[in-house]
């Protein structure tokens, strides 16, 4: 498949390159759930002192993947609920901490292999593997067909690989031979911008002399970068049950931060971006990190929304999550909407940009735009404009798609392989009848698989 | 504008529901919208939305449709105005109550295709002709079929092709001649008992009989015709506006002009004495106004881009055949509904090609 369609937002705020450490915390909420796992299976009790690496709770339905303790703390069950609360981080003293030995069987069977995926998983690196075509983690002893590696992130705004890798390309080189290690000759496609950036070429001449890894250039268009698109592109399909495995720059230098030094991978590079931010930045951080403090030192603007993700994917991040959770690579923060303005679409409007061009923003250079949680239109009939198939990167016809559906005709959507949907709303993003298509095609995807294929979907 | 506001706020309360004017609600919300702009939030990602709504996008359309109306004021006098009053009041109030009755939201569409309608009817037409064509195109073209977005056939050409089978003499026969000098008609309302007025035929009708029109006064629009179509000067630039703001889908627009061209060259050098020159062709009549404003009308066109071109084509095609094949002078019309009638076929063979790129993708 050749890349088509994308479109890139120009939204105000993009975070800077500069990353900063936030203020260390004497309290830590760690969210029993984030976008993939919940951590159902806590392993602590009340009043436990935790050393960092400490698991707190394990998903049972993900590969009893672990929640790490980021810092050294008395652990507090019943102080918010859904989370795990770190208490007096600062005071207790911080010791290494090793986890156990003893390997499970599947781990055991693979050799070296298997020892190398175990610590991966315990030391909390496994969790940023993908299973391409389901979004789901791989399992952790499972045999790719191909690995996708990306180094670029277009969403506005996920933390994006540069400034992650800035100081720390020969850690990204080593990570990329651990994951080497665990595979046997399956391809590793290093996804790169095909910018001419002092560290896009930098990446490509060190990984020029890495004969296993198959460098891939792609255009800097949104959403280039997700995973299935990429596999499409590539030509790459799951084979005899074999999946395509996704990893992020952060999943590679978790790898080589557990492999080399077994130290367990909790603090996260996370941007923070967005209209309503006062100076958008990355920001270290762990783990529980209170979303408050965050508010109070990065908005600018009130009322807000914060959104757990990028402005286009993102979910709201609901006032019951205290902390950042332990997914999260992006908070980006936008004004609530709230005027009324007259006779607006009759106004030239200069300063914005729209993807047709019916705004006079379109007659000058491009622009970073202040746009706020506004609908911007009201909810009409499909005007066959045909917007949506132009952009939409998996090449699917969601105008199509939502007439079946409004027709109740789910099989028929089937048809039109909605199956290939990407959820990167683009298609929502520029319909001028304000449609939710984005919603519509992945509540479709999952009708589909809980209604009409429930059989295939146990297997 | 907070004056406006605050008076809008002032009496929303008696639109809810229970309240005496709830049956209005419809009403009260479209005056709301259209004042101010609607404060809705997202509740669902994408959490940032593009500007552009279907105000805007109908809007442009108005806007395009402007140097047509222009024009035509200019060469057939002040009763255009007249024309459009009567579509728009009688149209409107239809579409107003059929929302009512309906509890729909009322639909920014009609306000193009009541501008559209007078455009495309002879000047000369009775009041009471434009008012029962309008009615009928509206209920029987569009409502009865579930209203915007739902409707098969364009409802201006729906009342237009209603009008041309039930009032063949007044829709064919009786044409104003235009005005001219620095004025023009603006300063006169012209009715078809204006005998020095009337004029029996269009360039295409005068074509038929082997005398063409002037090139100049096509491009200019000082020959007899439908209300906005003369000048093809005028539509022109409305369509470019169109598909330089993306508002018009340029494949509608490329197949229906490209295909008349092409199939129109090869005809015209097969067999001159029956296939006009093309280019003469291009610009008399109503093929430019039909492409840019009725072939792209976003409902009745083929959903799918790879659709539109096959519409164009057919739409290119069929206004060929019937302008020179025919008794008819004038093809667009029925090539438009033609289209119409297969979109959804049209659709199905994109759907069809496009899926079979996508086999076996996963």
């Amino acid at each position: 498949m050749k890349l088509e369609g994308g479109y890139n937002v120009n939204l105000a705020g993009r975070p800077s390159d500069e990353v900063e450490v936030l203020p260390e915390q004497s309290i830590l909420h760690l969210p029993l759930k984030s976008s993939r796992f919940s951590f159902t299976e806590v392993s602590v009790h009340e009043g436990d002192e935790v050393q960092p690496g400490h698991v707190l709770a394990r998903d049972p339905h993900n590969h009893s993947i672990p929640l790490l303790a980021p810092r050294a703390g008395i652990v507090r069950l019943a102080a918010a609920k859904g989370h795990i609360t770190l208490d007096d981080v600062l005071k207790v003293p911080e010791e290494p901490y090793y986890p156990g030995e003893d390997l499970p069987h599947a781990a055991r069977d693979m050799g070296s292999s298997g020892m190398k995926r175990y610590k991966l998983l315990e030391l909390g690196a496994w969790q940023s593997f993908y299973d391409v075509h389901t979004g789901e983690m791989p399992g952790p002893y499972s045999i790719p067909h191909a690995v996708i590696v990306s180094v670029v992130s277009l969403e506005p705004f996920l933390a994006r690989g540069n400034v992650q890798l800035a100081k720390r390309l020969r850690s990204f080189t080593r990570g990329l031979e651990h994951l080497q290690s665990l595979l046997e000759y399956q391809p590793i496609y290093l996804v790169l911008p095909d910018i001419a950036s002092v560290f896009a070429s930098q990446v490509r001449d060190i990984l020029r002399g890495y004969a296993w890894v198959r460098l891939v250039e792609i255009p800097s268009k949104y959403p280039f970068d997700n995973f299935r698109i990429l596999a499409r592109s590539l030509h790459l399909r799951p084979e005899k049950g074999q999946p395509i495995w996704g990893v992020r720059t952060e999943g590679i230098l978790a790898i080589d931060r557990a492999s080399t030094l077994s130290l367990p991978c909790t603090a996260r590079i996370v941007s923070v971006g967005g209209p309503a931010v006062r100076h958008p930045v990355h920001v270290k951080a762990f783990p529980g990190y209170p979303i408050k403090e965050i508010a109070d030192r990065y908005v600018a603007s009130q009322p807000f929304r914060m959104i757990n993700g990028g402005a286009l994917t993102g979910q709201v991040l609901q006032p019951t999550q205290l902390g950042l959770d332990a997914e999260c690579s992006g908070l980006t923060i936008l004004p609530e909407e709230e005027e009324r303005h007259l006779l607006a679409f009759t106004r030239p409007r200069w300063r914005e940009r729209s993807y047709s061009r019916c705004f006079l923003g379109f007659l000058g250079r491009d622009f970073p735009q202040q746009m706020n949680t506004g609908l911007r239109g009201e909810p009409r009939p499909c005007v066959a404009c045909g917007y949506c198939e132009e952009i939409c990167p998996a090449q699917i016809m969601p105008q199509m798609i939502h007439r079946q559906l409004y027709q109740g005709a789910i099989e028929e959507a089937e048809r039109l392989r909605v199956d290939l949907c990407v959820g990167c709303a683009l298609c929502s993003l520029v319909c001028p009848s304000k449609i939710e298509l984005r919603s519509e095609l992945l509540d479709a995807q999952r009708r589909i698989l809980t209604e009409l294929r429930p059989q295939e979907a146990q297997a | 504008m907070k004056l406006i506001r605050h008076l809008l706020d002032k009496v929303r309360p008696n639109f809810e529901t229970e309240r005496k004017l709830h049956l209005l609600r419809p009403l009260f919300h479209a005056i709301d919208n259209f004042l101010l702009s609607p404060a809705t939030a997202t509740a669902a990602a994408p959490f940032i939305r593009d500007p552009l709504d279907v105000k805007r996008f109908m809007s442009a359309v108005i806007l395009a449709l402007m140097p047509s109306v222009l024009a035509s004021l200019y060469f057939f006098g002040l009763r255009v105005i007249a024309m459009i009053a009567v579509s728009y009041a009688v149209g409107g109030t239809i579409e107003v109550l059929i929302a009512i009755a309906r509890k729909e939201e009322i639909n920014e569409g009609f306000l193009v295709t009541g501008l559209i309608f007078p455009l495309v009817l002879p000047p000369s037409l009775p009041m009471w002709m434009v008012a029962v064509g309008i009615a009928f195109g509206v209920i029987v073209g569009k409502e009865l079929f579930g209203g915007t977005g739902r409707n098969l056939f364009n409802p201006a050409l729906v009342g237009r092709c209603f009008l041309a089978i039930g009032y063949p003499v007044a829709m064919s026969s009786q044409w104003i001649k235009p005005g001219a000098g620095l004025v023009g008609r603006l300063t006169q309302y012209v009715t078809s008992s204006n005998v020095d007025a009337v004029s029996k035929a269009t360039p295409l009708v005068s074509a038929k009989q082997g005398t063409y029109a002037p090139v100049i006064h096509l491009l200019l629009g000082n020959v007899s015709g439908s209300v906005g179509e003369t000048s093809a000067l005028a539509v022109l630039a409305g369509g470019i506006f169109l598909l330089a703001a993306k508002v018009a889908n340029w494949r509608a627009v490329a197949g229906t002009v490209g295909t008349f061209l092409v199939l129109g060259v090869i005809l015209h050098q097969l067999h001159p004495g029956r296939f006009g020159p093309v280019g003469w062709h291009l610009l008399a009549g109503g093929l430019l106004f039909g492409a840019f404003f009725m072939a792209t009308d976003p409902i009745t066109s083929p959903l799918t881009n790879s659709g539109k071109w096959l519409y164009g084509g057919l739409i290119g095609t069929a206004t060929l055949l019937i302008r020179n094949l025919t008794g008819y002078v004038e093809g667009i019309m029925f090539a438009i509904l033609l289209g119409n009638i297969v979109a959804p076929l049209l659709d199905e063979a994109a759907v069809r090609f496009r899926l079979g790129r996508l086999r076996g993708e996963r």
